[in-house]
């Protein structure tokens, strides 16, 4: 049978994990709010941007911003978005396994965000182009670096982990082309349809559709990175909540098991003297 | 003919008055339109006014009431609104500038 005090000491521990569990689970509550309230924020700027990107008919122009005479590298260029610690659940690890089901290094190049996910591809021996730390601020993210290797490469398609709710996060895989094109591709009925017809466009139809395509890769960056860290907030929570649940068991466990030894240890102390006293009596009669 | 939204259908309904000009509007006897001025987390001017003046990479040009519709990337420059209430500068890094039918939008940080 375990000794009371080593039953006591690690009920402590226990307690000390529930602290801090409750505490990050806190934080994670936070972050999310604050990142939400981010995309409140933003959401009227970025419509009408998408709105007037949709209005201009370029949909088969499409071609990543890149100057006309650019030349690019005929392979895919995968980009994996994850954490830039752990205590984020499985998603991480997830996201990884998505990429590499489908990587063949011929045909593709990664670029990595997040220290997390970079720390699980050199686990497995996977090399990649390049790693960038996921971005601390919310708010006017610089994608611009990322963007220029976009450029670079015929296509792109982009793994992320998309927030559906507080306890439901999904991992997502898109091709950045048909994202951006889709997306300006929908436009309301009566708007008008921007053109050079009824347009003048300074300082060139070319170099402002041109402009408009970084943007809107910028944009479609930003807001899959805001919705990342969404998720791998609500990550963090549902990992913290279930942490705190089971050391919470536990320590109700243990709390158990203390009181059982401590009256275990008792009724046989009482044996003890009540057999000795059998023995005095014995003695005496 | 202006629309109003009926309180127990919620469909839209012809409510008999004539409908408000969106453009040609006066202020001071002389032409206004809207203009909004903002970036992803700030707006810096969503009113009225009489005209603004940028930089693109033509040079420095104004734009006035019943402009053409035009597109255009914005150099860094400062931008002088004049509004009936008054005139304001805004300096800027760089933008996008979207005129359409007496309403201008200047994107900023973009």
């Amino acid at each position: 049978m375990r000794r009371a005090q080593d039953i006591a000491a690690e009920e402590k521990s226990m307690r000390t994990i529930l602290t801090l569990t409750g505490a990050f689970e806190g934080l994670s509550s936070m972050r999310i709010a604050q990142i939400k309230n981010q995309v409140l924020e933003s959401r009227d700027f970025f419509a009408d941007l998408w709105q007037m990107y949709s209005q201009l008919r370029v949909d088969q122009l499409f071609n990543y911003g890149r100057e006309k005479e650019q030349k690019v590298i005929n392979k895919d260029l995968f980009i994996g978005i994850t954490a830039e610690g752990g205590f984020s659940g499985d998603i991480d690890q997830r996201l990884i396994d998505l990429m590499l089901k489908g990587y063949d290094p011929a045909k593709q190049d990664i670029i990595i965000i997040g220290h997390h996910g970079a720390v699980q591809l050199s686990q497995r021996g996977v090399a990649f182009i390049k790693y960038f730390r996921l971005p601390t601020v919310d708010k006017n993210i610089n994608v611009t670096p990322l963007v220029q290797h976009i450029q670079e490469y015929k296509t792109t398609s982009v793994f992320y982990q998309s927030y559906t709710s507080l306890m439901v996060q999904d991992i997502k895989k898109v091709d950045l082309h048909s994202a951006v094109q889709a997306a300006g591709t929908l436009v309301n009925e009566g708007d008008d349809i921007i053109t050079e017809i009824n347009y003048i466009f300074e300082p060139s139809s070319y170099a402002v559709i041109a402009h408009l395509e970084r943007i809107m890769l910028q944009i479609s960056l930003s807001q899959m990175i805001l919705e990342s860290k969404l998720a791998q907030h609500a990550s963090r929570y549902r990992a913290m909540s279930s942490a705190q649940q089971l050391a919470l068991d536990t320590s109700s466990g243990l709390r158990l098991e203390y009181n059982r030894v401590r009256r275990a240890v008792g009724d046989q102390r009482l044996k003890e003297v009540t057999g000795g006293m059998k023995v005095v009596r014995s003695h005496q009669l | 003919m202006a629309m109003r939204q009926d309180a127990s259908t919620g469909q839209l309904v012809d409510d008999g008055r004539a409908a408000p000009k969106t453009g040609g509007q006066l202020v001071d006897g002389k032409p206004v339109m809207h203009l909004k001025i903002y970036s992803p987390f700030r707006v810096y001017f969503d009113e009225t006014a009489f005209s603004i003046s940028a930089e693109n990479a033509t040079g420095p040009f104004d734009i006035l009431p019943r402009h053409h519709k035009f597109l255009s990337l914005l150099n860094p420059c400062e931008l002088r609104v004049v509004s009936p209430s008054g005139e304001k500068r805004i300096r800027i890094s760089g933008g996008l500038m979207h005129v359409q039918s007496d309403k201008v939008k200047v994107f900023l940080d973009v």
